[in-house]
């Protein structure tokens, strides 16, 4: 009898071992990602360590991104505001337009470099990048579709079955896992090899005009575009009217403090050579009217400080200003068959 | 049966010993685990009657009916009289009308010693509110997360009431807020009177949560759609707490 148990006991502690190393070696298969950090830029902002990169999470969440069954009626995926060859934006539309052919309120931004974003929006009013995807998603205008039934519909299909299993380990799909992996994809879109960068370590060099914009750019534009990632990740009043038939007063509807009052988000300038039009609401077609904006800025006491001191730029500065700009663009990031529609 | 079980070879009976052992004991661990706990249970109710979704219902000012009723409970603690706590860990609920099984709470395992405090919050934290996508009841496929701000809606609460001069005479409350001022995360805090003391062989403690309380607090002509952060959500979120009650 005694024996009997030993057996029994023992055959218990074969089985759970055998287990471990079952699980251990299914580990195994996932192909861990090294997130690179550009030389000289600072530590990204996103915590790694709850999102562990891999290869597997990275090919599902690309699945994701491209595909339609995101959104209600399977018309609208991600990449349909987020088009990679133009910094994934909305290229050429003021408003970007969802499901149903509704138009939005926004200019929708360019999707790059999100790793170091602490909020995301042209309001910031979302605080994860996990989060994020779950606003298109929902929105009655973008996606109109509910997370709990892209789960259910995700649950169907064969493909992402067996995706989840590969990359999560699990049979069943939840909206974390959905949300996480669409994180994998996109923060992995680092933008950080166009001319200027290359000028910056020594590999390029800058031609006269770009050089005459640097300097302008430095003078002017820095203080809240600081590079190398373009932006402050602050809200500022930069003196554009309020568009009346739109009526967006930017962050204040997140923090109903008045004095956000027609803040929005210092966008990033890199690739801006391709994400027109630019602004909150895509007033501007082209960069020469934007820098014509702050170069004619009627001074009013809402304007932060960094913009109180008049540009007083010439034609030719704002030639060579847009230049420089144009030295932002990172044409291998617009055109890396890695971040494209993924083709079986 | 004799036949069958001689046929069987002793491997494969140890096989399958192992097997069935291995399951029962895995089995009672969890049965264990739910049977002995305390349990915090959610009474929902109008007045003295259970509440049901799309029964009419009579206020002060009044008469409504719910079809939707949900709420976080997180942060869940047990004082006991001879000064020990219990917090418990990872610990947010939501509490569904519609789900019978998230009205019980599991909370720890049940102690001959008498409860002097229980505490919880209505809601979830503002951790919690930036730490990405969460899992299980904190999952946003629950519907329970705003999308266009960030942060957890702490409490839903929506109907339909003729006072009500909107869209299918609807009331929508989606009560929440991480950011300060407006936190709309609150503490409910139950002191146990010692005379008429929870009695330890208890599993279950009940709270009430009579939504009369809530709706004889506000007239619907006048409140009836709170969506977003705010002053007003703050203050829709205090008069939610005099909901709860402990018998």
């Amino acid at each position: 009898m005694k024996v009997k148990y030993l057996k029994i006991f023992g055959a218990l502690i074969a089985f759970s071992t055998t287990i471990y190393a079952v699980l251990a070696f299914t580990n195994c298969y996932l192909t861990p990602i090294y997130f690179d950090i550009p030389k000289g830029w600072p530590k990204p902002h996103y915590n790694f360590s709850k999102n562990p990169l891999t290869e597997e999470g990275f090919q599902l969440g690309r699945a994701l991104f491209y595909d339609p069954i995101l959104s209600k009626d399977n018309t609208i995926s991600c990449s349909s505001c987020h088009l990679q060859q133009t910094g994934f934006t909305h290229v050429d539309h003021q408003l970007s337009h969802g499901i149903d052919g509704e138009i939005g309120n926004r200019n929708s931004l360019s999707l790059q470099n999100l790793a170091w974003s602490k909020h995301f929006m042209w309001d910031g009013g979302i605080n994860h990048i996990d989060m994020q995807a779950l606003a298109p998603i929902t929105s009655k205008i973008e996606m109109n579709e509910t997370l709990e039934n892209v789960v259910s519909k995700l649950q169907k299909e064969q493909k992402y079955q067996y995706l989840f299993q590969k990359a999560y380990r699990v049979k069943k799909i939840t909206g974390q896992l959905t949300l996480k992996a669409l994180s994998q994809f996109v923060i992995s879109l680092t933008s950080a090899n166009s001319k200027y960068d290359k000028v910056i370590r020594n590999e390029e060099q800058f031609t006269d005009m770009e050089q005459k914009g640097y300097t302008l750019f430095k003078q002017n534009c820095a203080s809240c575009h600081i590079e190398p990632l373009f932006s402050n990740e602050k809200f500022k009043y930069n003196g554009l009217e309020i568009d009346a038939t739109l009526n967006d007063f930017g962050r204040i509807k997140i923090t109903q403090n008045p004095k956000d009052s027609l803040k929005f988000k210092v966008p990033t300038l890199r690739n801006i050579q391709f994400t027109f039009p630019y602004m909150h609401d895509g007033r501007f077609k082209t960069l020469n009217e934007v820098v014509k904006h702050y170069n004619s800025l009627k001074q009013n006491s809402y304007l932060p400080k960094e913009l109180t001191k008049p540009m007083n730029l010439s034609d030719d500065d704002r030639t060579d200003l847009v230049a420089f700009m144009k030295t932002l663009t990172d044409k291998e990031f617009l055109s890396n068959p890695r971040f494209s529609f993924p083709r079986e | 049966m004799q036949k069958n079980y001689r046929y069987q070879s002793n491997k494969k009976v140890i096989r399958k010993t192992i097997i069935v052992v291995f399951l029962f004991v895995f089995g009672l661990s969890f049965a264990q685990n739910q049977k002995d706990s305390l349990h915090l249970k959610f009474n929902l109710i109008w007045k003295n009657e259970p509440l049901k979704l799309n029964k009419i219902y009579a206020s002060k000012s009044d008469t409504l009916q719910l079809t939707i009723l949900k709420f976080y409970v997180s942060a869940i603690a047990i004082n006991y009289t001879d000064e020990s706590t219990y917090n418990q860990k990872n610990s947010y609920h939501l509490i569904d009308i519609e789900d019978v099984n998230s009205l019980a709470i599991p909370v720890c395992k049940k102690l001959n010693k008498a409860i002097s405090k229980i505490t919880f919050c209505i809601g979830v934290d503002s951790l919690a509110s930036v730490s990405g996508a969460l899992s299980g009841d904190l999952d946003a496929t629950k519907g329970m997360y705003w999308a266009w701000q960030s942060g957890f809606i702490n409490m839903k609460i929506e109907g339909n009431s003729t006072s009500c001069k909107t869209r299918k005479n609807e009331f929508q409350f989606h009560i929440g807020g991480y950011l300060k001022p407006n936190y709309a995360i609150r503490t409910v805090e139950f002191l146990i009177n010692q005379d008429n003391l929870i009695t330890p062989i208890a599993l279950e403690l009940p709270i009430n949560v009579d939504l009369a309380t809530f709706f004889n607090s506000i007239q619907l002509s006048e409140t009836n759609a709170i969506m977003i952060p705010g002053k007003k959500a703050m203050e829709i979120a205090s008069l939610t707490t005099k909901m709860f009650s402990i018998e």
